[in-house]
């Protein structure tokens, strides 16, 4: 028998996390779904801090024993964002001149499994979570995107605030024609 | 493969500027395309970096055939189909990687980095089989794999001519990416790849010659990345050209550095700056100011990059209404590892499905294909006739020449070229130049 297992110290760490905390970081990213959902973006970007960052790593089909793994810091990724670089995101959505932006794209952001733990430093946290975006375009097209996240976030004037996040796609090659969103 | 063509493609209306829109949309024109241009003509298939020692490999496709491209033990790179001759199974399931051979998952049968079968399980069974041959059962090599500075392109085709007359004179454009500085060039790292509803040569074409959809389509790219609208490319007094070799088209202006500016990152505009000279000595005073010029391309078939911001890309066919999107970024090997990471970064903020100015590209040709759905929109033919009288002769620039990039000389080029293929079984009068023989 192997004592001390790692799953049970998994559960521990989760089962210590306050109550009170728990619907607060719960609340967090149901709001800011809401707020990727309506394009409001600019609230959404103020929910960062201004180190932030932003990556969602391109996902490879690896075999196993691939120590490279499925996805790494060198290869290319979808977002490698700071918030000046999220902002120009945000410029183009907002910029009168983005046909393809209208009509709107009707999004759904759910997020779910939400796991909070203690962060690195004093004031943060790390929050696991998983996501389903759904995209409706047009009168037909649609295009529905999974994957897992994993954020780490500040306490900030009393608010929490994304100070980093890492979004891992279920997809190795993208079944959308874009990522006109955000996760 | 078919010795007569199934239907006759008649593209005589290029010469009015016009284009037929069944290429579009026909499944049958589409699996004559997957025997005459894809089986037949040199397809990129990877690049050189891509496989750095013996064992590497990644798998791909030329057309819709699964292929296995890697480098064997003696450091030569072959490509096979990924299909076992037993049942046809897949004997590679990754994307990249590195190994010492293929094994089928289904019964065993394995294979050499040089596809020659090694054995299987039960290999006793055959053994004792009378005339069973293991020589004769390799995985299926393609006809002719050959490189360009990095580049490396396969062919189905034994009767091919060498990619050298392939390529022909669109070498010397090549350089430009390819040849700018003596340590070579390498990709950055990773591939990405999507899935767009449309026909592969919309997407291809649009980078052969289409300097057109830069300003209006990527406008608000162009007002997130530079803060205002792309410079206005028709002026007659700005010193453009489309040109095109064998179907081979490039389309740019001598700004140097306009595309490259998008990327939003200093380091690769300085870069570019300080190596002006080196780029001169190497490559003249015009190719020079290409390196990262307001400009786009596509090697016939499928094989499209942007100068600047270093995406290279294949279109690849999945049916005449979906292609799948496979990108990578191309540096100089011996650039500075900070401008390495900035430029994959700053190719992928701008083009790759989250890209601010490629966003609005899938929505274009998703729409410019699924229109033709309509048998009445089917039988209106396109406008291709910008620049019917430009063509003139360049002293410094070879190949067919155009001058100003707005225009559709290049993508009337790139359709003749396609249209050469589909017509013929054979290669006669399908190359134009004979200069590499």
């Amino acid at each position: 028998m192997t004592p001390a297992t790692t799953p049970a110290t998994v559960l521990e760490t989760a089962d210590r996390v306050d109550a009170g905390l728990y619907v607060e970081v719960l609340q967090f990213v149901a709001r800011e779904a809401r707020l990727l959902d309506e394009e409001r973006y600019p609230e959404w970007l103020a929910l960062f801090t201004e180190d932030a960052t932003y990556w969602v790593p391109g996902i490879e089909n690896r075999s196993r024993h691939d120590r490279s793994g499925t996805h790494a810091p060198e290869r290319m990724a979808y977002f490698d964002d700071t918030i000046a670089d999220l902002r120009h995101r945000v410029d183009r959505f907002t910029a009168p001149t983005a046909w393809a932006e209208d009509p709107a794209t009707r999004h759904l952001h759910v997020v779910s499994n939400v796991e909070v733990e203690a962060g690195e430093a004093p004031d943060e946290l790390t929050v696991r979570s998983v996501f389903v975006n759904h995209r409706g375009q047009g009168s037909t097209d649609s295009a529905v995107l999974y994957g897992r996240r994993t954020d780490r976030l500040r306490r900030v004037e009393g608010r929490l605030r994304i100070a980093a996040r890492k979004v891992v796609l279920s997809h190795a090659t993208l079944p959308a024609k874009n990522i006109n969103t955000f996760f | 493969m078919r010795t007569t063509a199934p239907m006759a493609l008649d593209l005589r209306m290029l010469d009015e500027g016009r284009l037929p829109r069944e290429i579009f949309w026909s499944e049958e024109v589409y699996r004559l395309e997957l025997e005459r241009v894809f089986a037949r003509a040199w397809v990129f298939v990877a690049h050189e970096s891509q496989l750095p020692k013996p064992g590497s490999f990644l798998t791909t496709r030329i057309g819709e055939d699964e292929v296995i491209v890697v480098r064997k033990r003696d450091g030569r790179v072959a490509a096979f189909l990924n299909s076992c001759p037993h049942r046809g199974n897949r004997v590679c399931s990754a994307e990249a990687g590195e190994a010492r051979g293929f094994v089928c998952n289904y019964h065993g049968w394995s294979f050499g980095l040089d596809g020659s079968l090694r054995g299987m399980h039960e290999s006793g069974a055959y053994d004792r089989e009378p005339g069973f041959d293991r020589s004769e059962l390799g995985l299926t090599p393609v006809a002719q794999l050959d490189g360009y500075k990095g580049l490396l392109f396969a062919t189905f085709d034994p009767d091919a001519p060498p990619l050298a007359e392939f390529l022909g004179d669109f070498r010397f454009y090549l350089d430009v990416m390819l040849d700018n500085d003596p340590g070579g060039t390498e990709f950055a790292g990773g591939c990405i790849s999507s899935v767009l509803g449309c026909n592969w040569k919309l997407a291809a074409e649009n980078f052969a010659g289409d300097a057109l959809h830069a300003g209006w389509t990527h406008a608000s790219g162009a007002e997130a990345m530079l803060g205002g609208p792309v410079a206005a490319l028709g002026d007659p007094s700005n010193e453009s050209y489309h040109v095109n070799v064998n179907g081979h088209c490039w389309e740019f202006n001598l700004d140097s550095v306009g595309n490259a500016a998008t990327i939003g990152d200093r380091r690769v505009v300085d870069y570019l700056r300080e190596h002006r000279s080196r780029f001169e000595e190497r490559l003249g005073p015009v190719r020079a100011r290409m390196v990262g010029s307001v400009s786009s391309a596509n090697v016939f078939p499928n094989f499209s990059f942007l100068p600047g911001q270093n995406t290279f890309r294949t279109w690849q066919p999945l049916g005449p209404h979906r292609t799948e999107l496979r990108t990578w970024v191309l540096v100089n090997r011996d650039a500075p590892q900070e401008v390495k990471d900035a430029w994959k970064k700053g190719a992928m903020l701008t083009f790759s499905p989250s890209g601010v100015f490629e966003m609005d590209d899938g929505e274009n040709w998703e729409g410019a294909t699924h229109s033709n759905r309509g048998v009445v929109t089917r039988r209106q033919p396109l406008h291709y006739g910008l620049g019917m009288e430009s063509r003139i002769d360049h002293p410094e620039l070879p190949g067919n020449v155009h001058r100003g990039q707005i225009n559709d000389a290049n993508q009337r080029a790139f359709y003749r070229q396609w249209a050469k293929m589909m017509n013929s079984a054979g290669w006669d009068g399908v190359l134009e130049t004979e200069d590499a023989r």
